[in-house]
């Protein structure tokens, strides 16, 4: 029996210690000074984690099936995908920051700005290294919606991997005049009660963003830093607004869905006349699917809806640093965003200028598969307006809670 | 040797057992404390004070004591009752099969599971719907993400009844109810009087500790709230859990508080069920 | 003349009882299954010949889990078997119990939050191995109180015979102790398999994602709203637990816990 016991504990302790194994931190400083060839050439048959949001099951195709085995191909680099998003990569980070791992599980992130923000509150991304980036300089950063998130500067901290913008989704059929402002919501959720609601996620944080911007009274009320006297004054707006009309909402605004996930189904179910979402309402692939019905069309708000860019980025502790730049490099390539911009696939639009492209591939993007049913990025450009700061989404999370949710 | 032997089991024992215990209780409560952490400056009594002032642990306890009372109320209840009423049954080939198949299904695929059915857009809607009772999807009745917790209650019934049945059948034979059921009878006393003399009350006995640790399992459970609960209140691990990963990284620390609030309810409650000298039957 | 309901209550009771497991194929088989719709507009093995043709990962996560939860079972029943002798044959037997049962009444995600930040330390995050010793810490209390009724005066005096009759430890173990246990091993080792492969809290802590096991797929498919996926994943989930709880009944149905 002690014996067994010395083996089982060995077992125990042996396997503890095999993945213990850290190796002294190797000196990145010095890639984001390294010409492009040596990074590619430490990049090289290394393995890279990226930690990215693995909810729809075209992005999941895109990687899997086109970048997973692209990169292996051209630079031998074998990208192993793992979910997660926002708050898990934070929480990632932090408790790596606080158990003093110097190489860290992942290298590298999909992100956006209120994640920025609070990686960068914690030190917890490496760079600048966009610049290094052959592809970085097909970047159409003259676009202040790709060179600001949340109203701060990338500054080289992250690479833009996409562009889009916040959509209202309705179904033409059964909603002729949807609403475009508040005062229409009100009367729209009134005539028809129980068919409107807010995600208490992301989604929903993001329409209420828009709906602060025009209690602000137009379209760049929210604009610069945080200021919390003008926070205080439209939000109480705000939740004036919505409780006052809760009762109107669905489920007469006792509850709120928990992911934009749930809250579309609702919308294919007929129980919500009205849905949102990023990515132009991210109605192309839902009607695809069979989930949407046909006659679902999307629109931006009046006083306008929210577009932004999302980013990728590289972690403080990544093990693979010249492997991630390699990687994002490729994301950022006119072949990978050609494929992802495919209206049937991923459907998202690129961050490059059409202007600095080769011609060839210009003519691609130009003719590359239109969207049947749901709006192009231009035709909301009118009415989009910036990332307000994070502390403003963060505000508003923790007030939508206390304020109407358990209120 | 016979000294030796004991000893390292022992120390195996609190490696495993107790250690990793004793650690997370102790990092959980540095961490509400503000003494460790990245987004934290040292030691403060602030989180303690905005947790317990909030209400939103109170809350979320009662609400979860309530669901976990009634379903553990409603499944031994109803456990008791097929155990009176069809142990006979139960003993034949195929049944004795398929009732073990209950414990086959996971906490999380019987969220899953009940969401499809009771969902406004799920099969008990559709066939409703098909039926003539409603005409749109929200006319169905609120049974998942609802207020009263009903989609919560009725997994949690799915899950703890079966087992419980098996319990009080094994413990039905094992205690040999059947003779003694007979004894009274023969002794004059009518099968009212047997069931509330003999039946219930040894298998009451025999099982209460069991009844109550799945009371306490019940009051922890993630999956199934996670899925079928709604926003406000919730059940504790969702709580902890949601207050751990929020976006507010200066408030990460009250989910510790939580966290080491709910771990002392049921420390407390272990020291209370296990500490009295008594003889504990089919607790494992 | 009375009718007896019995027959039907039963007969209702066993088609409950085998709805979600008929539901849940039927749900893997659909596709476009929009409400009211009663029926589903699709029906086919599509679902299937992408999740097993395909990236989606499904068939690894399958081996992932049967992997884990198999060393999970094997570990903790066979430490548990050890270690309860210990335990149990030890004077302050009931203190150490009374050990034993705090964390096995703690909400298993909520024991991993707070446990997180010493498997980063020890490297066990996100990976297989951490996965695997984070559930063994739960199915270690489960197997250990598990066995607490094996080791008693009986089983002792048995030990105590061979020993008088001069068998060695070994011959102990095979000849007497193994044997009387061979029933509760097997049920031991069907339990600790369902704990670690029913987990899903305590695994997306410690797996963060890069271990993606069943109940994390599941999970998965039903935040992204993909039911029939998720369906599928379901079936995947159930269906090994049935065929072990039908080789293993005999043995949970006689010396039931």
């Amino acid at each position: 029996m002690r014996k067994i016991n010395y083996i089982l504990f060995g077992l125990l302790l042996g396997t503890i210690l095999l993945s213990c194994g850290e190796k002294a931190s190797k000196n990145d400083e010095r890639l984001k000074t390294a010409t492009w060839e040596s990074i590619a050439s430490e990049a090289r048959g290394t393995t890279v984690n990226f930690m990215m949001w693995q909810g729809s099951t075209a992005i999941n195709d895109y990687i899997n099936n086109y970048v997973v085995p692209s990169v292996k191909e051209k630079y031998n680099i074998d990208l192993q995908i793992s979910g997660g998003q926002g708050p898990e990569i934070v929480q990632l980070v932090m408790g790596e920051k606080q158990a003093d791992i110097e190489e860290g599980q992942v290298d590298m992130v999909w992100i956006n700005g209120e994640t920025f923000f609070q990686l960068r509150k914690i030190n917890g991304l490496w760079g600048p290294f966009v610049e290094q980036l052959p592809n970085a300089a097909l970047i159409n950063f003259e676009d202040s919606f790709i060179s600001t998130d949340f109203q701060q500067p990338i500054n080289g901290m992250e690479a833009p991997w996409s562009i889009n913008q916040f959509a209202i989704v309705y179904d033409y059929k059964k909603v002729p005049n949807p609403p475009k402002n508040i005062p229409e919501l009100e009367n729209f959720i009134k005539e028809h009660p129980g068919t409107f609601t807010i995600s208490n996620d992301f989604t929903g944080m993001t329409l209420l963003k828009s709906l602060l911007a025009e209690l602000g009274g137009s379209p760049n009320a929210l604009n610069g830093p945080f200021d919390e006297k003008k926070y205080k004054e439209l939000s109480e707006k705000l939740w004036k607004f919505i409780n006052d009309n809760k009762r109107y909402f669905w489920k007469e605004g006792r509850t709120f869905p928990k992911e934009q996930s749930k809250m579309h189904q609702l919308y294919a179910n007929g129980e919500l006349l009205i849905a949102y979402g990023f990515s132009e309402g991210g109605i192309e692939d839902k009607v695809l699917n069979g989930l949407y019905p046909k006659t679902t069309k999307g629109y931006a708000w009046e006083n306008g809806t929210i577009r932004n860019s999302n980013y990728l980025g590289i972690l403080y502790n990544a093990p693979q640093k010249a492997g991630a730049m390699q990687v994002i490099n490729f994301l950022l390539s006119p072949e990978a965003q050609f494929k992802k911009a495919d209206a049937n696939g991923m459907d998202s639009n690129t961050v490059l200028a059409m202007d600095k492209l080769e011609l060839e591939w210009k003519d691609k993007f130009l003719e590359a598969r239109k969207r049947q049913y749901g709006p192009i990025l231009e035709e909301l450009e009118a009415n989009a307006i910036a990332e307000p700061a994070p502390e403003y989404m963060i505000r508003l999370y923790e007030d939508f809670r206390k304020k109407v949710i358990e209120n | 040797m016979k000294t030796k032997k004991p000893n390292i089991g022992i120390v195996l024992f609190v490696a495993i057992g107790v250690v990793p215990f004793a650690a997370a209780f102790v990092y959980a409560l540095l961490y509400s404390f503000g003494i460790i952490g990245v987004a934290n400056q040292g030691f403060t009594l602030r989180f303690w004070e905005s947790v317990l002032a909030s209400g939103t642990f109170f809350k979320s306890l009662g609400y979860s004591v309530v669901i976990a009372l009634v379903a553990v109320s409603l499944s031994v209840g109803g456990a008791l009752w097929v155990t009176l009423k069809f142990r006979r049954q139960l003993e034949k080939r195929i049944l004795s099969f398929v009732i073990y198949l209950p414990l086959a299904i996971p906490g999380i695929v019987t969220g899953f599971f009940t969401f499809q059915l009771f969902s406004k857009g799920g099969f008990f809607a559709r066939i409703s719907h098909k039926l003539g009772f409603i005409t749109e999807a929200s006319q169905f009745p609120d049974l998942v993400n609802d207020g009263l917790a009903v989609g919560i209650i009725l997994s949690f019934i799915t899950m703890v009844m079966p087992f419980f049945v098996l319990l009080f059948l094994n413990v039905y034979k094992n205690e040999r109810i059947e003779e003694l059921s007979i004894l009274a009878q023969s002794l004059g006393a009518n099968s009212r009087q047997v069931v509330h003399c003999v039946f219930l009350p040894i298998l009451i006995r025999k099982t209460w500790v069991l009844i109550i640790l799945y009371f306490i399992f019940l009051l922890g459970a993630y999956e199934v709230p996670l899925i079928l609960g709604q926003e406000s209140p919730q059940m504790l691990s969702v709580l902890i859990i949601q207050e751990i990963k929020q976006y507010d990284l200066d408030k990460i620390s009250e989910g510790y508080v939580v966290a080491v609030l709910y771990t002392l309810l049921v420390s407390v409650a272990a020291l209370a069920l296990f500490l009295p000298k008594r003889k504990r039957a089919y607790a494992s | 003349m009375r009718v007896n309901w019995k027959p039907f209550v039963l007969s209702l009771a066993v088609l409950l009882i085998l709805f979600p497991f008929v539901y849940l194929v039927f749900l893997s088989l659909a596709s476009e299954w929009r409400f009211p719709e009663v029926w589903p507009s699709y029906l086919g093995l599509k679902n299937w010949v992408t999740v097993f043709g395909s990236e989606t990962g499904l068939l690894r996560s399958f081996f992932s889990s049967l992997l884990i939860s198999l060393s999970v079972a094997v570990f903790s029943t066979a430490s548990g078997f050890m270690i309860s002798k210990a335990v149990f044959y030890h004077p302050k037997k009931r203190t150490l119990t009374l050990l034993a049962y705090f964390p096995y009444i703690l909400a298993p995600v909520v024991f991993a939050a707070c446990l997180s930040f010493f498997f980063l330390k020890m490297g066990l995050f996100g990976n297989m191995t951490g996965v695997v010793v984070a559930q063994f810490i739960i199915a270690f209390p489960y197997a250990l109180l598990f066995f607490s009724s094996f080791w008693n005066e009986k089983v002792k005096s048995y030990e105590d015979l061979v020993a008088t009759l001069g068998g060695n430890k070994w011959q102990t173990y095979t000849k007497v102790v193994l044997p009387l246990a061979k029933g509760l091993l097997m049920i031991c080792f069907f339990q600790t398999f369902l704990i670690s492969w029913f987990e899903y809290g305590l695994t997306s802590i410690i797996g963060i994602g890069k271990v993606q096991t069943l109940t994390i797929k599941v999970f998965m498919f039903i935040k992204e709203a993909n039911y029939y996926y998720g369906a599928l994943s379901c079936c995947l989930l159930i269906f090994p637990p049935v065929v072990l709880l039908y080789f293993n009944k005999r043995y949970v149905f006689k010396k039931l816990v």
